[in-house]
């Protein structure tokens, strides 16, 4: 069984090295380090070297990746979930106990913490009111229209830092150079 | 006597969310902006009990929402309804090639701020074809004029909710001979400050793509 240093230590674009493409098919860290180093191994790992996904091979890809990332947090997430019963049960009671403790000083306060924001609200009144330095609430497709019929559009999620955003556009009916 | 514990706690949050889901009422009258395009803008910021009406006559818009929405609704409403502003919006048009035979070159300088990018599309021949900037505010025409490539477009509204500007009715045409033939049309969303790679190709196994840069700024 070959182990993850000596994958990357051999590791190249185009390997067709059947040791290697079965160390990917078990070991998602090293899969990601190799769709970095040759997106198309994807394909070579799976024995499909000539199809052609839908969408272009940069858009398989980074949709397995997103998807071996997305298992990834699943599993850790999983793993630390796993609480013995009688931890749960407590946690359940201090919870309750937190909740009737809240609602309670809730109810007791109740009336006068109505009354704060009343206030507040006049003293400040329009001026008052939070002012957006443009921070955006709500997101938009970059794409809002586009006259084709033949027209596929790809817009690749960006990853972390959104300074930069990719879509692709496939158009039969651009020019024939294209 | 945890099972005791839950149900009263139940009934005091319930009493509690009827105290919370009181809604508010304002009228928004507008003076630059239409209110049909507030209504759009706004759509997505209301929670599931708001609801809107268009008064056409007067240009306003009524919105009943929960009262701390109403705010973040009124922050929006009142940044949306400005004269119109000026932006900016730069426009770099590359050709990319894929040809097995060429080495994957350094990019030109003028592109290496979207270097890894333009590397993550696998084409390895990379060509500036022409950049310009152009400034206009909301409703104006823009036309950006490259050696054989034109757009022309509308600076469309600013949306304040998304931070993005329109470009309505982008129409990239080339020059063929003496004549200038359309290429493709379409109305895009700018996220200020953002860059936008739109790589365009008659489809994923064409070995040529032409991109547009776009950004906008105020």
């Amino acid at each position: 069984m070959m182990n993850c240093d000596s994958f990357r230590k051999r590791f190249h674009t185009g390997t067709e090295d059947a040791a290697l493409l079965e160390h990917l098919r078990s070991c998602d860290r090293c899969l990601d380090f190799a769709a970095h180093v040759d997106p198309d191994v994807l394909f070579r790992s799976l024995g499909g070297s000539e199809m052609t996904p839908p969408g272009g091979l940069d858009a398989f890809v980074s949709g397995v990746m997103q998807q071996v990332r997305v298992r990834d947090a699943e599993t850790v997430v999983a793993t630390r979930r796993v609480v013995l019963w009688p931890r749960r049960l407590a946690m359940a009671a201090a919870v309750g106990a937190a909740v009737f403790g809240a609602t309670m000083v809730y109810r007791v306060d109740a009336p006068v913490e109505q009354g704060r924001p009343r206030m507040a609200a006049r003293q400040t009144g329009q001026a008052g009111l939070p002012v957006l330095h443009h921070q955006a609430l709500t997101t938009k497709p970059v794409v809002a229209a586009y006259d084709s019929q033949n027209a596929t559009i790809v817009e690749v999620p960006s990853e972390g830092t959104d300074d930069v955003k990719i879509v692709m556009v496939f158009d039969e009916n651009l020019p024939a150079d294209l | 006597m945890l099972m005791a514990l839950f149900l009263v706690s139940a009934t005091a949050l319930a009493d509690a969310a009827d105290v919370g889901k009181s809604l508010s009422v304002r009228t928004f009258t507008f003076k630059h902006k239409q209110a049909e395009n507030a209504a759009a803008m706004i759509k997505s910021l209301m929670s599931a009990d708001g609801t809107m009406s268009i008064q056409s006559k007067g240009n306003s818009l009524v919105v009943t929402d929960d009262p701390e929405n109403l705010k973040k609704i009124a922050a929006a409403l009142a940044e949306f309804d400005t004269a119109p502003q000026p932006f900016r919006v730069n426009v770099r048009l590359v050709s990319a090639g894929r040809n097995p035979a060429a080495k994957q070159g350094r990019v030109a300088e003028e592109l290496r701020d979207i270097e890894s990018k333009l590397t993550l599309l696998r084409y390895n021949v990379i060509e500036p074809v022409g950049a310009a900037e152009v400034t206009g505010k909301e409703g104006e025409p823009g036309l950006i004029d490259l050696t054989q490539y034109r757009a022309d477009f509308q600076f469309g509204q600013y949306d304040p909710a998304s931070d993005t500007i329109e470009i309505s009715n982008f129409k990239l045409s080339r020059l063929d001979g003496d004549q200038l033939a359309p290429m493709m049309k379409t109305t895009l969303n700018l996220k200020l400050g953002q860059t936008v790679i739109m790589a365009v190709t008659r489809d994923a196994r064409s070995n040529r793509a032409l991109m547009l840069v776009l950004s906008a700024k105020r």
